[in-house]
């Protein structure tokens, strides 16, 4: 279902200046606000949908809702005292902003982080990755009415928060990624219980091929729906497995590799057909990878030496003046912390990358036009937008 | 002291022995009022100190000697007898002088504390079992009391300035 | 489609057969991690209310508060409390703790209608948590400022014992910042320190590497900077929050870093010039003594503007500084240098002149407005044992006193010093050095009557005395100067110490007569203590004053029950410098009041 943007011969038409003739008072056109709270968005945010019938000819994203403005609240907090805070920057996978910040800082102060803390934090982000797409899933077939496979993919992504919870002291705000490494070794027995989770995550991946990707309706509503020509993703910054699903493969972990990545074996996988079910087997194979990674992780890892590099006095930590972009794979896409320093205690300007931005409004919008009303929520959980991280 | 010492040893009753103790008190006491004037004023709450402590001695081996039931009072002190310590700086009597410093009033009173002491002991020692030993033994706790009080005075004195 | 995509959903039908997954009753049957960050525990003896928990807290949902304890060096007596609206359980606050008082317990659950309850102070308020002993604790090595004290270089043993240069060479750039940096800027020890010195201020000047506002800093509350920062006795360092857990700052050697680093011709400019009092409001103050109490009062009185003058009985002003202190310890162009800034100001310091019979205290009294006497302890104690008016038994702080005039010291082969305070360390030392220069050995005995567990002395002065060859024979209880026939000193004999408190803690020591020794030495040098020479005031004025056990009594200002005169320093307060000069600030500060008050009334 290839949409020419080009094709108007119906309606609306265009005003001069470009903008649609909408006559709401015709009675051919409704607005409809899907929003801001939407069973079928991760948080809040707002569609403004003109419907004709019931296709949309113009969706208009509203977002604001969650706006705390983590960007400026770091420029006044110091290094460490914005520690606590990146990982609010994105609810449901957090542990990328700890990483992203915590590198940015490090590279930017010249800090070497010792080798388990690398590993560590490798761990704790494919753990992070694969609980994201527990989410994901479970809110893709949940967005077609198919509401089963969110319970099975919460009952997973609960151990594996209980896992986090023994790691890091925390459920889903961890604060374990110090500038400098990260908080503490792994628990006693921690990889028998994680093994033990992944077992059941395996179990409950097995459950979720056969009752979504296997399901008839499921692939009905998905196989062509949602198309995004991979001609569009540069232009509009997709990344990751929204990308992947389009058959070109970008994956940072591959292409920049960082952590302990170099050292780890994976395949970046890839589907053909840029729709929403491509982009949710994309997803599903990510999950397996990242199962299948946390054990390499746990049977690769150094199990001695310090997880803290020497660190400077954290009250007073002033960093020289410097810039830099430190990006990593996160399960949406590349996530990235641009960060100026100046010399002081304080960054000059944080700056998130991350691929809601992108995926939720820009293309989106652009996605939307011509779309079913029934398909929408469908579309817009298929590119795995995160509002909060959108806003910060 | 030796004198009183042979007086003492002589006595026989327990009126006998506290009446020369309270003699023993109150000349102290004298001996110290009358130094109070003759010290420099910054040292004179030292010799205040000590007359009024001589005092404090004299009423309360008064007051005892009062007592009826003095005998049974004594033997509840006895049971636990003040530690005696040997005094450091070898004590020898000084010559006080007209114009003594602190270092030497307290060297003085620590001597004079120390013989009253010794000299009550060495009664203790030498009499039989009974009411009079135990008073000897009583005058000698409450002498090796005083001089422990002394002592702590004389350090907290001599020895401090120095860092 | 194949006909398998319908099909396939059906097997979710097998979950009819199994177990429900969910826990029943989270509240009880699901306990937070061991390591879950769940609320506060503090241990409220632990902890000494340094506050750094609320510094770092990035919420702002700790407050130190006053819960009634009284503050006492080393501990604010304040405590911190939680607002659980703000706090956001990063467990920084447990992670930067300085005693390790703060943790956190794995309860998670509590419930209360009164939102109120959720803000509390943890272990003064008590909570069921109190005692859980899993939750978060700070993993072992973590920590976000550094723990260990940054060293300084320092002469060796062997090339210092023969001279009397200066033992510490002081930080240099890179090292004073990275001790700088580890100070966390609490300011306890500001509360500590005598003179109330802005210490994390000056720190903060060393880290900025803006050496002249950390001049401007010191001299805003001492203006013996140089000299504190070589031999302070810094109490500072006591209170550090950082010596909980690793080593105090190196507090003073970063303040003479400061003073260090600014070269002596700025030290006026930085300082500023005192100001002019207005035509007639400008008193005379004469000050007796020259040491820190009575030159900082002066220096504080002539920078309002005031004349001073300073009667100082030896050759040279700095009184204990300069007489007491060992060269090697502080040299005495660096205690000249703090002097000029002081006589920069405009203060006259007469020096060779005797108050008593040069000038009496009758003649400075009608002379000048207001009389400082801060004379200090110079006389040296003495045991008297047997033996001790021997010619060849020298008090400690007279050696000191004619090896800084100069003057000719016969120094003997052997010797023993008797006393374990930082003088007997100073005297023994001292007198290693001349006998190396004369002798090409040491032989010095130090005997105290404290154990080493208890002396007086600073612990690195024991090191360093070990390390220069002198023999330190502690719990020695001092008996008598043993003289030979020929009438010379031939040694000390000593009891050995059993105790030396009584069972109220007050120093009274007991001797072992069984153990005696006699220690050899050609001389005995006494160094057990130290009076004030107060003959000085003439029979009249001692009458006339009012006395506090030996020494003259004084309000909290130093002001004496004779409204024109005020007592400060180490002959009212004991020995130590710092003490000297917040005495000289306190006495200045009164004395410009009374200025006042009696203008007032005029």
């Amino acid at each position: 279902m290839v949409q020419d943007l080009s094709d108007r011969s119906q309606y609306p038409a265009r005003n001069r200046d470009g903008t649609l003739d909408v006559d709401l008072t015709s009675g051919k056109y409704l607005k409809l606000w899907q929003g801001p709270n939407h069973p079928g968005i991760t948080g809040n945010m707002s569609v403004e949908l003109t419907v004709c019938g019931d296709e949309v000819v113009e969706g208009k994203t509203h977002v604001g809702y969650l706006h705390r403005g983590f960007e400026k609240l770091m420029e006044r907090r110091t290094f460490i005292q914005c520690f606590p805070i990146v990982c609010r920057i994105c609810v449901p996978e957090p542990d990328f902003n700890e990483y992203c910040y915590a590198a940015a800082v490090e590279e930017l102060a010249g800090v070497e982080i010792p080798e388990q803390a690398k590993w560590i934090r490798t761990l704790i982000l494919e753990m992070g990755r694969f609980n994201s797409l527990m989410m994901y899933l479970g809110g893709q077939s949940g967005s077609l009415g198919l509401g089963v496979i969110g319970q099975w993919t919460t009952y997973v992504r609960d151990l594996m928060l209980d896992r986090f919870e023994e790691l890091t002291g925390a459920r889903i705000y961890h604060m374990f990624i110090l500038p400098g490494g990260v908080r503490d070794t792994l628990p006693e027995g921690f990889d028998a219980r994680m093994e033990e989770t992944l077992r059941e995550a395996e179990r409950t991946m097995k459950d979720v091929w056969n009752v979504m990707f296997q399901n008839a309706v499921f692939r009905k509503r998905t196989i062509g729906v949602g198309y995004i020509n991979p001609a569009l993703f540069d232009d509009y910054g997709v990344t990751g497995p929204t990308a992947r699903g389009g058959g070109v493969a970008k994956d940072v972990r591959r292409d920049q590799p960082y952590l302990a990545y170099p050292d780890l074996e994976f395949e970046v996988n890839v589907a053909r057909d840029s729709d929403i079910y491509s982009r949710a087997d994309v997803r599903r194979r990510d999950a397996l990878q990242s199962i299948d990674l946390i054990r390499q992780i746990l049977a690769k890892m150094p199990r001695t030496g310090p997880v803290m590099a020497k660190m400077p006095n954290m009250l007073h930590w002033k960093i020289p003046r410097g810039e830099t972009y430190i990006r990593g794979e996160c399960s949406r896409g590349e996530y990235g912390f641009y960060v100026v320093t100046d010399g002081s205690g304080y960054p000059r300007r944080v700056n998130v990358r991350g691929p809601s931005y992108t995926h939720a409004m820009a293309l989106l919008e652009r996605l939307i036009v011509n779309c079913n009303i029934a398909d929408v929520a469908a579309l817009l959980v298929s590119l795995h937008t995160y509002p909060p991280e959108i806003e910060r | 002291m030796s004198k009183g010492h042979d007086r003492l040893k002589v006595l026989t009753t327990v009126g006998e022995v506290f009446a020369v103790a309270i003699e023993f008190e109150r000349t102290a006491r004298d001996f110290y009022v009358a130094l109070a004037p003759k010290v420099s004023k910054s040292i004179r709450y030292l010799v205040e100190e000590l007359a009024e402590e001589e005092q404090n001695h004299f009423d309360l081996f008064t007051a005892m000697a009062a007592r009826a039931d003095m005998a049974g009072v004594l033997a509840a002190e006895i049971q636990r007898p003040a530690s005696d310590r040997k005094f450091s700086d070898c004590v020898h009597l000084p010559d006080l002088g007209e114009h003594p410093d602190d270092q030497a009033v307290l060297q003085y009173a620590l001597m004079r504390e120390h013989a009253a002491m010794e000299q009550y002991r060495a009664l203790a020692d030498e009499t039989p079992a009974g009411s009079l030993r135990d008073l000897f033994a009583y005058l000698a706790n409450e002498e090796t009391k005083h001089k422990n009080e002394l002592e702590a005075v004389y350090y907290d004195t001599v020895h401090s300035g120095g860092v | 489609m194949p006909i398998t995509t319908v099909l396939s959903p059906f097997r979710a039908w097998k979950f009819l057969f199994q177990n429900p997954v969910t826990v029943r009753d989270p509240l009880t049957e699901r306990p937070g991690a061991p390591r879950y960050r769940g609320f506060h525990q503090n241990d409220a003896e632990k902890c000494v209310g340094c506050g750094t928990c609320e510094t770092i807290c990035q919420n702002g949902a700790i407050d130190m508060i006053d819960v009634g304890l009284a503050p006492k060096d080393g501990d604010s007596g304040l405590r911190p409390r939680i607002d659980y609206g703000r706090c956001c359980w990063c467990a920084l606050c447990v992670d930067v703790c300085m005693t390790g008082s703060l943790s956190m317990s794995n309860a998670y659950t509590w419930t209360d209608a009164n939102a109120d309850a959720f803000r509390f102070t943890p272990g003064v308020d008590k909570k069921p948590w109190d005692n859980d002993q899993l939750g978060y604790r700070r993993p072992e090595g973590h920590a976000l400022h550094g723990k260990d004290r940054v060293e300084m270089a320092e002469l060796e043993p062997e090339a210092r014992i023969g001279t009397f240069d200066e033992i510490v060479a002081g930080y240099d750039v890179a090292r004073a910042r990275l001790e700088a940096d580890r100070c966390v800027e609490c300011g306890l020890c500001v509360a500590t320190c005598p003179a109330h010195m802005a210490i994390p201020q000056y720190i903060k000047a060393v880290r900025d590497g803006d050496y002249e506002r950390g001049l401007a800093l010191l001299y805003e509350t001492n203006p013996f900077s140089q000299v504190c920062g070589r031999v302070c006795t810094h109490k500072c360092e006591t209170a550090c929050a950082a010596g909980h857990e690793g080593d105090p700052i190196a507090i003073r050697w970063l303040k003479r870093h400061i003073t260090d680093q600014v070269p002596h011709k700025d030290y006026v400019r930085i300082v500023g010039k005192p100001k002019k009092a207005a035509k007639g409001e400008a008193k005379t103050i004469a000050v007796v003594g020259a040491g820190p109490a009575g030159l900082t009062a002066a220096y504080d009185l002539a920078r309002q503007g005031h004349k001073v003058v300073v009667y100082e009985v030896r050759k040279h002003p700095g009184g204990m500084p300069r007489y007491g202190i060992p060269e090697y310890r502080l040299p005495y162009d660096i205690l000249d240098a703090d002097i000029d800034v002081i006589r920069a100001m405009g203060v006259e310091i007469k020096c060779e002149t005797r108050v008593g019979s040069d000038i009496t205290m009758d003649e400075l009294k009608a002379k000048n407005d207001a009389v400082i006497l801060a004379i200090g302890l110079h006389l040296g104690r003495s045991t008297r044992i047997p033996g001790s008016d021997h010619a060849d038994v020298r008090k400690a702080v007279d050696l000191l006193r004619q090896v800084t005039d100069e003057d000719p010291v016969d120094v003997p082969k052997s010797l023993v010093v008797i006393g374990g305070g930082n003088v007997a360390m100073d005297i023994a030392r001292t007198m290693a050095r001349l006998q190396m220069k004369a002798y090409g050995e040491v032989a010095v005995t130090v005997t105290a009557l404290e154990d080493k567990a208890h002396f007086l002395a600073d612990p690195d002065e024991i090191r360093e005395c070990g390390e220069e060859g002198i023999d330190i024979v502690d719990a020695r209880g001092p008996q008598e100067v043993v003289i030979d026939a020929d009438g010379r000193v031939e040694g000390l004999r000593t009891w050995r110490v059993q105790s030396i408190f009584d069972a109220q803690g007050r120093f009274a020591p007991s001797y072992d007569e069984s153990d005696e020794r006699i220690h050899p030495g050609d001389m005995v040098i006494e160094a057990i203590g130290q009076a004030a020479g107060v003959d000085m005031l003439g029979e009249g004025l001692t009458e006339a004053l009012e006395w506090n056990r030996g020494r003259i009594q004084v309000d909290a200002d130093g002001r004496t029950s004779e409204s024109w005169l005020w007592a400060i320093g180490d002959c009212v307060k004991g020995p130590d410098v710092v003490h000297a000069v917040a005495d000289g600030h306190r006495a200045a500060k009164s004395i410009l009041a009374a200025f006042e008050g009696k203008g007032d009334e005029a």
